[in-house]
């Protein structure tokens, strides 16, 4: 008895003490928080609040196409809020709700305590903010902007038709994009590394799978728009001329990079929705899933296919049939994953009774919805009836079918079912039956004329229309319907503001569902008390009395050590621990580093060169003191007992550590990013007979000496990492400190190629595109230089040593893609001029 | 309230109001059965739902009626697959008496996931691909050296017609006609931004890219009069870039060729001399005068066009007038400078001269 | 000693079917835009194309069936039925095995989908 009593002490005090670890901070110092569970609400509030303003928008362009001849917005106004509209709501709103319900469930879904890089997403939230504030804000001043969400120059490129809202679009969502990267970053380490003991792959949950699929996903698709973003900028600021006709350039190379990131974002949109329905299914067939594995399928099948989709939204430009053709079958051939995904569920509902609650009501709703999006999609994706229907009305339907469908109505019924975690407290039954009949009905009036009215001739992104053609009633129901659609989503909004404390909290888990996530507690912030050993996918059916051993800290893990945030590392195939990982804890080096990024992207919009340069360095400062604060920090102790008699060790380098990972996912980014730079490359010799119009290339001999001195710089940090682990140390700082001259050499020599053969970026696409090419490439040795003298720094400071050595491994697979992208743009640019 | 507000108001009641009572005329094409048209909305739904002068589902072209047959069959369908999906999945939602056996559940993916969409996918695959080289014939490459070339420019089109059999080439603008039964091929081209050259009834559309040139070939089998929208986003007055095609027996086409190739016949007008002072000709041009410009749409025979500033107006001598005072105000972005300091006489006067040019 | 190890410990092998598609996919895009934008300098006809593109197609779905076949095996060639969720190393490695399968049989129908177009369009046309 004393045993017990004494044992229930103990875990009382671990548990104050964790629960003081990992308290946010309060007063203004509250905004310093990075705990994943606190940054997935903002980031989902703010998602939100940006889809209401550009629902708002959407409203505005109904009104004005209520009637013929309208005019109530002038066509430059409708031209923004159309543009802001789509902007908004793909880039503000469905990428990063996703992102802010995934850092909100993972940690707890997982069984973790927390995902591997709190600041990191706290860094992403800040950005996002920041850019999406920028961009809204830029149509209160009349400078949103208003060339379409797709920016086609030279619309968008020519100064002449655009103006500083196209300027705002590109920085401004580039800094966007920055914040995506880093929650892909996240959501991939954390969902391959940092799932509970036990939960091997055939146990995750299925939200973990298509988010590792989506996190991989954004890794590959945005970076060609960030290629595009700087083709794009070089344009519009230096006169660059990428995509201007007249000078080699071609318009069609943007669509090309914008659709390559376009048509896999719908994916990207869809599947996260997709995965919220895997989980609500189950809970409410009141079974497991039917068919684990081919929703693993559908998942990995459709993050596939949807990369060879681009080119459907290029039906009408003129590219060659057989083009054409070849993407007309992937695009049908990504229906059968999609179909799958839908049969697993109706199998499971069959496989079990059905309780049909509120969340299953939405879930419903939109697949109705969904389908008739998908076949509409079957039929915009054949080519002959494209030709018809492209850039008509019937695509406006198509695609709000297929997103309001496919993830508006889905993201919904995730909402209504996980408030709970977020409140304690179900939302009204009754309001959400009422919005929900609203926004079907008004959805299906609004948008289901729209076929007809595209078919009938009506063209997307006219901001009137004449009365005699006869859209005029098609239009109205339209309108009427958007507004019938809006009181639907406006009661939504006051179910979830109203004030509820007056209501009796709600018992935990109130739907009775089996996944981990629902043992987190809306007042805690530790993700999970003690980090339980999994044996079922659905351990809270299978698995009695869980939750009781969870909260009285049974597991791993249930006390805390020196003050720290600690989570686990698991293997990636069978979860086995590995590790003890130490994360990092409030700070406002994020917020600053944040902040002062989006100086950089903001002064650039306005051409402040010296703001610019001011923000760059803080932002450089900022990131480099939050490396060398918070990260492969040298640990008191090596092991750490982690309970039920299992030691880990608290310090890893290599594969074995979060951080490798981080390196390389984010290194995989980039590589694609410069993969679509040289597809640009290619592309352009591809479209002329003489590419270089006649005109001077590099040379083959600088690049060549650049490529050679990279290799050296390389060999020289191979040589540092193998000396350090051999503890010879001088021999490390030595090749350390004997890389950094080398490294700058190979850069001069890669500028020197384009230099000193007096291209002239501005004269013609060939040379724009070498310099392009090589700047890339001399910047990524820049970085690498400053990563030379952080390691160098970090050895001196005796926190780079033998068997502590992250820092120096990290870098060296920095080194090794930049080795790969130096080979091949300078082995390009100098050799291919010759042979070709 | 600002009148852009008021002016929404009288819209929205006058459109209302318009919409009903031309639904119940049954004014689009007329041809469904009375008793439909007292069955609003639905009724107007399907009398909207198909004619019109600038709509796919009312095909008069090759192109248009092969895609259309190609719709209807994805309707039918599409109708189908959708109400077999969802009343399984409401039998899946309310089915209270035994669960399937999760063996049989999971058969149903196979059957109804897999197995089913890859036939009725790859069939439709199939018929699509096989309709492409079909609607879209490879040797219209080769054919290319008559096409007609259409230029897009914000916002409007300059159309050359090819010198061929004999005839000389001649230049218009915002207007295509066509002698029905014949292939048309057109060079596609653009000089500022995108644009996209579309007659839903006639066949799909092909964007006109800067740099590039695309060809169309397109055969008309339905004379009449047919509208064609830019069918990409080109700027602020996308909304207001639209040309006619029409479509005319062979002789009709050849009377109408034959006058344009003759061009502007001059005659004493104080509307002519008015243009000759303000230099219209600075930017327009008119076949067969010595002065004229070629940044602006050419303006022979513009009284005979059945629209005037691409589609934004209909043909009258006051909308003439009104676009000549302010092109701005009719239509945002236009390049063509307002002449609202003329005095209203003359500007009337011009476009009085110009309306008669038949 | 097996040439491929019975059981292959890891995630990526899970990956093969569709990465065949992708490179499939690439090579008849890629091969076709080029052919199509230099068809005046090549040195052979679009009929050629065609055809040794269909022999990448073979190519690729003979890949696919190795792959199929070999997840088949480590799906213990169907002696267990899904849904291989016990607590095991070995139900893991069922797991992978099937879910491997399945996506083979989608990246074969999808290179089936993809050749299709050769067999219909005969020119460079536009």
């Amino acid at each position: 008895m004393t045993n017990a009593a004494s044992s229930e002490r103990t875990a009382d005090v671990q548990e104050e003490d964790l629960r003081r670890v990992w308290a946010n901070p309060t007063g203004w110092r509250y905004w310093t928080s990075v705990n994943n569970t606190q940054i997935g609400l903002w980031y989902g509030s703010a998602a939100f609040i940006f889809m209401l303003f550009a629902g708002v928008l959407a409203l505005l362009v109904r009104l004005q196409l209520a009637v013929p001849d309208n005019d109530f917005l002038s066509a430059d106004m409708f031209n923004q809020a159309f543009t802001l509209h789509g902007t908004v709501m793909m880039f503000l709103f469905a990428v990063p709700i996703f992102e802010a319900v995934a850092i909100f469930l993972l940690p707890s879904m997982l069984g973790a305590r927390e995902l591997p890089f709190p600041r990191l997403s706290a860094f992403g939230f800040w950005s996002f903010a920041l850019g999406g504030v920028f961009v809204c804000g830029s149509i209160f001043f009349n400078a949103a902007p208003n060339s379409g969400w797709f920016m086609y120059p030279p619309l968008a490129t020519d100064k002449e038709y655009s103006g500083i809202g196209a300027d705002i679009w590109l920085l401004g969502l580039s800094f966007i994009e920055v914040a995506s990267i880093a929650a892909a970053v996240e959501i991939i380490v954390g969902i391959m590394k940092c799932r509970a003991p036990g939960m091997r792959i055939n146990m995750m949950p299925l939200f973990a799978w298509y988010l590792l699929i989506v996190g991989g996903m954004i890794l590959f698709a945005f970076p060609p728009l960030i290629a595009g973003d700087i083709l794009f900028e070089m344009e519009r600021m230096f006169d660059w001329p990428f995509f201007d006709a007249k000078r080699g350039g071609d318009p069609l190379l943007w669509q090309h990079l914008f659709w390559i990131f376009g048509h896999p974002e719908v994916y990207i949109i869809f599947l996260p929705a997709i995965a919220l329905m895997a989980m609500i299914v189950p809970t409410f067939a009141q079974r497991p899933i039917i068919g684990y594995s081919w929703i693993v399928l559908a998942a990995v099948g459709t993050g596939f296919l949807s990369f060879g989709l681009w080119v459907h939204h290029m039906f009408t430009t003129g590219l060659p049939q057989i083009s054409l053709a070849f993407f007309s079958a992937a695009s049908e051939a990504v229906a059968i994953p999609t179909g799958v995904q839908i049969f697993v569920f109706i199998a499971t509902m069959l496989a079990g009774r059905v309780i049909f609650s509120l969340p299953m009501l939405f879930g419903a709703g939109g697949l109705a919805i969904f389908v008739i999006g998908g076949l509409t999609g079957v039929m915009v994706a054949l080519a002959p009836f494209d030709w018809q229907a492209h850039d008509t009305y019937f695509v406006v339907a198509h695609l709000h079918y297929v997103l309001i469908g496919g993830m508006l109505f889905p993201v919904l019924a995730g909402i209504y079912y996980y408030y709970p975690l977020i409140n304690a407290r179900k939302l009204s039954d009754r309001l959400g039956k009422i919005a929900f009949w609203l926004m079907f009905i008004g959805f299906n009036v609004a948008f289901f004329p729209m076929h007809l009215t595209g078919l009938r001739g009506m063209p997307r992104r006219v901001f009137t229309y004449p009365a005699e053609v006869g859209w005029d009633l098609l239009n109205l129901i339209s309108t009427v319907g958007a507004f019938i659609f809006a009181t639907g989503v406006a009661l939504v909004v006051i179910d979830i503001l109203r004030p509820k404390h007056r209501e009796p909290k709600g018992k935990m888990n109130p739907w009775n569902a089996g996944t981990l996530e629902w043992i987190s507690e809306p007042e805690e912030n530790w993700g999970v008390r003690s980090i339980p050993i999994i044996k079922s996918r659905y351990p809270l059916w299978d698995q009695p009395g869980l939750i009781d051993d969870i909260n009285k800290g049974r597991f791993y893990l249930p006390d805390t050590q020196d003050g720290r945030r600690e989570t686990l590392v698991t293997s990636v195939l069978d979860a086995d621990p590995v590790q003890c990982l130490r994360v990092g804890g409030t700070s406002y080096l994020t917020i600053i580093s944040a902040l002062s990024l989006g100086g950089v992207f903001i002064a650039l919009t306005f051409h402040w060169w010296l703001l610019t340069v001011l923000c760059g360095i803080v932002t450089l400062g900022a990131i480099l003191i939050w490396l060398w604060t918070g990260t492969s920090e040298i640990p008191k102790r090596n092991e750490r007992d982690i309970g039920l008699g299992v030691t880990l060790p608290l310090y890893v380098s290599g594969p074995a550590s979060v951080g490798w990972w981080a390196m390389f996912i984010t290194m995989a980014g980039d590589g694609t990013a410069f993969a679509s730079l040289m597809f640009g490359y290619f592309f352009y010799w591809t479209i002329h007979p003489d590419f270089t119009a006649g005109l001077p290339g590099p040379g083959a001999g600088w690049p060549i000496v650049a490529v050679a001195l990279f290799a050296l710089a390389w060999l020289a940090m191979l040589l540092a990492r193998h000396a350090n682990a051999n503890d010879r140390v001088w021999m490390a700082r030595l090749s350390l400190l004997g890389s950094v001259p080398i490294t700058l050499a190979a850069c001069l020599a890669g500028l020197a190629g384009p230099y000193l053969h007096d291209m002239q970026p501005t004269v013609h696409v060939y040379p724009a595109i070498v310099w392009v090419i090589s700047l890339w490439t001399v910047l990524h040795g820049l970085v690498a230089i400053i990563m030379q003298l952080y390691c160098l720094a970090g050895s001196f400071a005796g926190r780079l040593t033998a068997s502590y050595d992250a820092d120096l491994r990290n870098v060296m697979l920095y080194w090794h893609f930049l080795m790969i992208t130096a080979m091949i743009s300078f082995g390009v640019l100098g050799l291919f001029p010759e042979v070709r | 309230m600002v009148p852009g507000e008021l002016g929404f108001v009288r819209h929205l009641a006058l459109g209302l109001r318009r919409s009903i009572s031309e639904s119940l005329e049954g004014r689009t094409q007329g041809e469904a059965p009375t008793i439909l048209r007292y069955l609003l909305p639905f009724t107007a739904l399907i009398l909207v739902g198909c004619g019109g002068q600038q709509s796919a589902l009312d095909p008069s072209g090759e192109e248009s009626e092969a895609v259309y047959r190609l719709f209807i069959v994805m309707v039918i369908g599409g109708v189908a697959i959708w109400l077999g999906v969802s009343a399984l999945y409401i039998y899946a939602a309310r089915h209270r008496q035994t669960s399937w056996p999760p063996a049989q559940a999971s058969a149903l993916i196979g059957w109804g996931g897999v197995a089913f969409p890859v036939v009725v996918l790859l069939a439709l695959l199939g018929y699509a691909v096989w309709l492409m080289p079909v609607v879209r014939p490879w040797n219209s490459l080769a054919g290319t050296d008559g096409a007609i070339e259409v230029t897009g420019e914000q916002f409007w089109w300059r159309i050359r017609y090819p010198g061929v059999n004999g005839n000389p080439a001649f230049e218009t603008a915002n207007e295509i006609r066509l002698p029905v039964g014949q292939p048309a091929t057109f060079s596609l081209d653009a000089t500022d931004v995108i644009h996209s050259f579309w007659i839903p009834a006639l066949g799909g559309k092909m964007d006109m890219i800067p740099g590039r040139t695309n060809f169309l070939t397109l055969t008309p089998k339905r004379t009449g009069i047919y509208r064609a929208p830019c069918a990409e986003f080109c700027g602020t007055s996308h909304a207001y870039m639209a040309f006619s095609v029409v479509v005319m027996e062979q002789e009709d086409f050849e009377v109408w060729r034959r006058r344009q190739i003759s061009g502007h016949e001059r005659s004493a007008d104080q509307g002519w001399e008015l243009m000759l002072r303000h230099g219209c000709l600075g930017c327009h041009s008119l076949r067969g005068e010595k002065i004229g410009g070629a940044t602006a749409p050419d303006l022979t025979l513009i009284g005979a066009r059945h629209s005037i500033g691409a589609g934004t107006l209909a043909n009258t001598a006051e909308n003439i007038a009104r676009f000549i005072r302010s092109p701005v105000s009719v239509k945002p972005g236009a390049k063509m400078p307002a002449f609202d300091m003329l005095p209203q006489r003359e500007i009337d006067d011009m476009a009085r001269y110009l309306g008669g040019l038949k | 000693m097996r040439l491929i190890p019975r059981e292959v410990e890891t995630l990526w092998t899970l990956f093969t079917g569709p990465v065949v598609w992708a490179l499939h996919f690439l090579a008849c895009y890629a091969a076709a835009a080029i052919y199509c934008a230099k068809a005046s300098e090549a040195p052979f006809s679009f009929d050629a194309l065609r055809l040794s593109l269909f022999a990448i197609t073979v190519v690729a779905l003979v890949a696919i069936l190795a792959a199929a076949w070999l997840s088949w095996r480590q799906w213990g060639f169907g002696s267990g039925d899904p849904p291989h969720d016990a607590p095991t190393r070995h139900d893991r490695l069922l797991f992978q095995g099937f879910a491997t399968l399945l996506l083979s049989g989608l990246s074969f129908i999808a290179v089936i989908f993809v050749s299709v177009p050769l067999l219909f369009i005969e020119v460079c046309a536009r």
